[in-house]
């Protein structure tokens, strides 16, 4: 499970977290939405651990991010999808995929090298194992990007706008696979524009403003007209996102 | 030709003499990888005293001959008791004395690693070391294959120096030569193209290392 | 008390050596740059048959050891021409045509990057060849190339230190003596590094004011 107990990030004078509470129990998908400059990044950034908070607690299955041994357990149990992909440009896909298996896990390098193959297999580029990033469109390597999370064999996916960068056509291509991967109960934190996406895979959807989280709702709640749709800003929001 | 028959007994010695230039400039450049390595790790250090005692080094080193750096090893380490042969002392010298540089080299190679890209690395759980080792390092080496190769180049440049220090390696081999055949025009008129075509190839190589390492790279 | 201990005179002795090591700099920095002006200038204007003989040599002077250059001209010319060559002859020739190889690649590249737009607005304006070159290109092809010259500048300083094997009485040539006289090669050469460092930090520092200077006044006095 992961717990964010009154989290609070300030960049310099800037709050950009403000007192931010969430529960992710396992099996649920969360899926966080939020204006642009909202702390939807930055809460995912609290999150593994690539930021340090300036108030409250996060833990993953009860380990304190804050605490270095706490990172590494917090960590171990979490893996991350970025917008950007951010894949190791001097690595062929599989060597992305297998560096930390091999080196953190402590996997055989053949063992490692079988599950990546079977996962690339899995989102349809069993061809591309040797290929390095600049030779992947967008789309593959952003589903490169999952197999490397997903190679870890996480508890926990966190997801941070990871379709934002792609066109329409891949942006479907790795749609698919994460409604898959929802399907077989993997438990995510996604942030998303994507909002009919989302709709169709959370479980609960929570909302940030100026990073206040001021709305947690089971997703059919949060669209309904007594629930989500009965804060102003939401539907403000969701009218916006719509006719984009 | 009659300079090639005056030449042509010593050729053997020449020879010798541009073995032991490749042989101070191979070792030279690896003391000067592993130095500057050490150095720039030190540099983007947090700890204060570690930050300024690199940048010490690499300032001090670049801003001070070298023939007077080698002075300084070659008379002072017997001062020291300290009792190496003077191809030692050149090759000791040359690893200082590139090892500032390198570090520059590699420390703006490690700058333009992809913020991204480390944070990937941080969140698979990789320990610092191996961040460093597995992924800052190499895609750093990769970017910085050209100014590497100049680095070695000036050392190739460099090596003739230490024929002041009785090191007969090619430059020190050519002096005996010229002295001896009484044809100094010609000995060194050639010596300045061989030195002028090696470092002409090496240049060569380096940018196909470059090429090849980089295929695949972003802006490579 | 080994050998013979310093002694006062000796500060006069390394005054002087930096005296000569200074002077050469200057010098050669000098006709250097001329001559290295001149070369890119006659590149930029394609004077028939002259660019490929000027890559040729500058690159054959860039790309080989001070130190054999040195030889060449101290020890091979005399011997080939039958004619007589001080040591501060030598060195003079030598660093000034080196130092001028490093400053043609500079400023033939300041001249380039001057935006050939520029030229052709100047040249519709009817601005002359020579006018261009004076009004135009002159001065931002000198903004240009300013930090780079530092640079060359520092590093040739440090190799002015060379002609002391051939020689000259420079700063490194006393170095030499008086560390054949007193024995405490560390002391000597600590202290002959440490005026060669202040020396070179001193033009940087020089060097970066000029530019930020000259930077000023193109971005302002821009055409
Ligand atoms: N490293 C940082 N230093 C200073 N301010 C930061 C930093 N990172 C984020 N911020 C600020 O924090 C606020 C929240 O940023 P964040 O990236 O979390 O927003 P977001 O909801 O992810 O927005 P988007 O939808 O555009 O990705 C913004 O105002 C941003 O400028
Ligand atoms: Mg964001």
């Amino acid at each position: 499970m992961i717990v964010a107990e009154n989290v609070e990030k300030r960049f310099g004078d800037a709050l950009v977290l403000k007192r931010v509470n969430l529960r992710v129990e396992p099996g649920e998908v969360v899926t966080i939405l939020g204006a642009s400059g909202s702390g939807k990044s930055t809460l995912i950034r609290c999150i593994n651990g690539l930021e340090a908070l300036t108030g409250g607690r996060i833990t993953v299955d009860g380990h304190d991010v804050s605490t270095k041994a706490g990172l590494v357990a917090a960590r171990r149990a979490s893996a991350t999808v970025f917008q950007l992909f951010n894949l190791y440009p001097h690595m062929t896909a599989l060597g992305n995929i297998t560096l930390a298996p091999i080196e953190v896990l402590k996997l055989p390098k053949a063992e490692a090298e079988a599950r990546a193959r079977a996962l690339l297999d899995k989102v349809g580029l069993g061809a591309q194992a040797d290929a390095y990033p600049q030779q992947l469109s967008g789309g593959q390597r952003q589903r490169v990007g999952i197999c490397r999370a997903l190679a870890m064999q996480p508890r926990y996916l966190l997801l941070d706008e990871v379709t934002s960068a792609l066109d329409p056509e891949m942006t479907g291509d790795v749609l698919r696979i994460l409604a898959e991967l929802a399907a077989d109960g993997t438990t995510m934190v996604f942030v998303t524009h994507e909002i009919e996406f989302a709709r169709h895979i959370s479980s609960r959807i929570v909302f940030l403003e100026q990073g206040e989280l001021i709305v947690d709702l089971p997703t059919a709640a949060f669209f309904a007209e007594d629930g989500g749709l009965a804060v102003p800003r939401i539907r403000q929001f969701l009218s916006k996102m719509k006719k984009d | 030709m009659r300079f090639w028959r005056v030449i042509e007994p010593y050729i053997g010695f020449l020879l010798q003499g541009f073995a032991l230039t490749i042989a101070a400039c191979l070792l030279a450049i690896a003391g000067a990888v592993l130095l500057g390595a050490l150095t720039a790790s030190m540099r983007s250090s947090g700890n204060r005293l570690v930050r300024g005692a690199a940048n010490a080094y690499g300032d001090v080193f670049r801003n001070v001959p070298f023939l007077v750096q080698l002075f300084f090893f070659f008379y002072g380490l017997p001062e020291l008791g300290i009792y190496i042969g003077a191809f030692e002392t050149g090759v000791i010298a040359m690893s200082i004395a590139g090892g500032a540089f390198v570090s520059d080299v590699i420390l703006s190679g490690i700058l333009t690693v992809d913020a991204g890209v480390i944070d990937a690395a941080k969140v698979s759980g990789l320990s610092r070391v191996k961040i460093f080792t597995r992924v800052v390092l190499p895609i750093a080496l990769r970017v910085s294959v050209r100014p590497m190769g100049s680095v070695l180049i000036n050392l190739v440049l460099t090596s003739s120096i230490l024929s002041t220090i009785t090191v007969n390696e090619l430059t020190g081999a050519a002096k005996i030569v010229a002295a001896t055949t009484f044809k100094p025009f010609e000995v060194y008129a050639v010596l300045l193209v061989l030195y002028a075509s090696l470092t002409t190839l090496l240049s060569f190589a380096i940018s196909a290392v470059h090429r090849r390492l980089n295929r695949f790279m972003t802006g490579g | 008390m080994r050998y013979a201990d310093f002694t006062p005179y000796d500060i006069v002795l390394l005054l002087q050596g930096l005296g000569v090591t200074l002077a050469l700099f200057i010098g050669t920095t000098l006709i250097g740059l001329t001559i290295g002006l001149l070369l890119a200038v006659v590149h930029h204007y394609r004077v028939p048959g002259c660019r490929p003989v000027i890559v040729l040599v500058t690159e054959a002077l860039k790309n080989s050891p001070v130190l054999v250059q040195l030889f060449l001209v101290f020890f091979g010319i005399p011997a080939f021409l039958h004619i007589r060559m001080t040591p501060v002859e030598a060195a003079t020739l030598t660093i000034s045509l080196n130092t001028a190889a490093f400053a043609f690649v500079v400023f033939r590249s300041g001249i380039e990057s001057v935006d050939r737009d520029q030229i052709e607005a100047a040249e519709v304006f009817g601005l002359g060849r020579s006018q261009i070159l004076r009004l135009v290109i002159a001065p931002q092809a000198a903004a240009f190339s300013v930090g780079p010259l530092v640079g060359i500048l520092v590093n040739q300083l440090q190799v002015t230190s060379l002609i002391s094997v051939i020689g000259v009485f420079d700063l490194t040539k006393i170095g030499n003596i008086l560390n054949l006289r007193t024995l405490q090669p560390f002391i000597v050469w600590a202290v002959i590094g440490l005026i060669y460092y202040l020396a070179a930090k001193t033009l940087a520092h020089a060097g970066g004011r000029i530019e930020a200077a000259l930077r000023r006044s193109v971005k302002w006095g821009g055409i």
